[in-house]
């Protein structure tokens, strides 16, 4: 029950501060500096993790494809079209929540224990289109832009890989022959969700938190929880829905 | 940023990097001095707290991942004909790569979180001083068996993952392609041995044991009200990610030549 809650109270969040920020505007200023602190200072984290992740990868196809053929440019394709589709929307938007989940849970659950909150109410302002509003634009454009660096990173870091430890022609694993619309489109479609579920998620963990420290503490792990579930759970229901729509 | 300020910023970097290491080998020190006298209680209720309750959102992420994994690959399987191979191909990435992977960042989330956070707000609070006046050893009562139970939690909770995931990619793999149950075990026993599993238990330990000493020791080193403890579980979270992903690259070619 609490699962089901923890999926579905981001989207009501998200309906509502989008219907709210229609009424009453959103401050660009404020957007623009959400997306700095969420794109800006998450890039390091996703293209480090993204670099690691394209090496261990290759490392996996190299032993999978050691089996049957000996050679990894049998498989290289076959995975940038995997990476595209997959592995880079879904770590990209992992780490996404990770990063920004934590930080705007935090930051809004010690608004909310401190009753800033409530200040902010009291002079007119409204939380749904002062403070989650821009966070939700914000990061549905930021993380499919950290997405596409985190896809180049670990495309770079593949390629050096197959090159400098396997001996075998790297270049080979950028080939986009199998990637068509359809993969672009699923990724991007997964990046977007993922941006717009991530900060839902965290605000309302963060602007539901009572008590004192100990709450702000654990509306920070909720909020991560539940974003980086959300996540996993967006993937799976885009991969099903683009499958279908291919068969 | 001036020129004039980049150095001092280095410095700052620097200083923070060592102070953190540091404070990291102290917490792992420590344990290990502990590990003959550890607090019962405290390490049963760590092993309930970060093991035991994590057990459905580990079966969450079993599903998605054994349903996912199939359907990404039936594709490739159907292009090159390896059907006889899935089994093996999807064993595979589960245990090596997908399954501690995922598992170890949501447990960053949800056990080094919470880990950081209760520790953060007991120090902000004042109550670690307090412990320290009652002549007890804070670190030997709080430190270090959720240091313990959150290594043995997530190799515990690795076991779990990687049995249901394969389940469900058996189930998956038979309802999308219709490949029979048996054909994809005999592959996954043919080609699978105990090396392969045992490698994916023992990075699932290693993410447990990275994700508890970075939570333990942002929680101690947080100061201030309930912002800082905001800022530990945020802090924890976030170097608990980039420490997996680090890791995974070090331990895949590592295990890779020990065990197979």
């Amino acid at each position: 029950m609490s699962a089901l809650a923890g999926i579905g109270a981001p989207w009501l969040l998200l309906a509502r501060a989008l219907r709210q920020s229609f009424r009453r505007g959103v401050s660009l200023r404020e957007v623009l500096r959400q997306a700095y602190e969420m794109g800006n200072r998450s890039a390091w984290l996703v293209v480090s993790g993204l670099g690691f992740f394209g090496t261990v990868m290759v490392a996996i196809a190299h032993q999978q494809a050691r089996r049957f053929t000996g050679n990894i440019t049998v498989v290289g394709p076959a995975y940038f079209e995997l990476l595209v589709r997959e592995f880079g929307p879904l770590t990209v938007s992992l780490l996404a929540a990770a990063r920004a989940a934590a930080s705007s849970s935090a930051e809004l659950a010690s608004m909310t224990v401190n009753e800033q909150v409530e200040a902010l109410e009291m002079s007119a302002g409204d939380p749904l289109a002062d403070l989650v509003a821009p966070r939700v634009l914000a990061s549905a454009v930021v993380v499919p832009a950290l997405c596409v660096l985190g896809t180049v990173a670990a495309t770079a870091s593949a390629v050096a890989t197959v090159s400098l430890a396997y001996g075998a022609d790297g270049f080979s694993y950028m080939d986009g022959r199998f990637v068509d619309w359809g993969d672009v489109a699923c990724g991007a479609s997964k990046a977007v969700l993922c941006g717009l579920f991530i900060p839902a998620a965290a605000s309302a963990r963060g602007l539901s938190a009572r008590g004192g420290a100990a709450a702000v503490g654990s509306a920070v792990t909720l909020g991560v929880v539940d974003a980086a579930l959300g996540c996993l759970v967006i993937d799976f229901f885009i991969a099903v829905l683009f499958l279908l729509a291919r068969a | 940023m001036r020129a004039s300020a980049i150095p001092a910023w280095a410095g700052a970097t620097a200083l923070e990097a060592a102070q953190a290491s540091g404070a990291l080998a102290m917490v792992l020190g420590r344990t290990i001095l502990q590990l003959r006298s550890l607090d019962r209680r405290e390490l049963v209720r760590g092993l309930v707290l970060f093991g035991y309750r994590s057990l459905p959102l580990s079966g969450v992420i079993a599903t998605l991942i054994g349903a996912t994994v199939v359907l990404q690959t039936s594709l490739y399987v159907q292009r090159f004909g390896a059907r006889n191979y899935l089994g093996w191909a999807a064993g595979f990435s589960v245990v090596w790569e997908f399954g501690p992977l995922l598992l170890g960042l949501m447990m960053a989330a949800r056990v080094g979180g919470r880990n950081a956070a209760e520790l953060a707000s007991l120090n902000v609070g004042g109550q670690l001083d307090g412990l320290r006046g009652i002549s007890l050893d804070p670190f030997a009562l709080l430190v270090a068996p959720r240091v313990v139970a959150t290594s043995l939690s997530v190799a515990g909770l690795a076991t779990v993952t990687f049995a249901l995931a394969v389940l469900w990619e058996a189930a998956a793999a038979f309802f999308t392609l219709g490949l029979p149950v048996r054909v994809f075990f005999e592959s996954f026993e043919q080609l699978l041995g105990f090396g392969d599993l045992a490698a994916g238990v023992i990075k699932s330990f290693c993410f447990g044991l990275t994700i508890a000493l970075i939570s333990t020791t942002a929680g101690l080193r947080a100061q201030g009200g309930a912002r800082a403890v905001g800022h530990a579980a945020a802090a924890a979270v976030v170097w608990s990610s980039a420490a997996i992903f680090a890791l995974d690259f070090i331990l895949t070619p590592l295990l890779g030549a020990l065990l197979t």
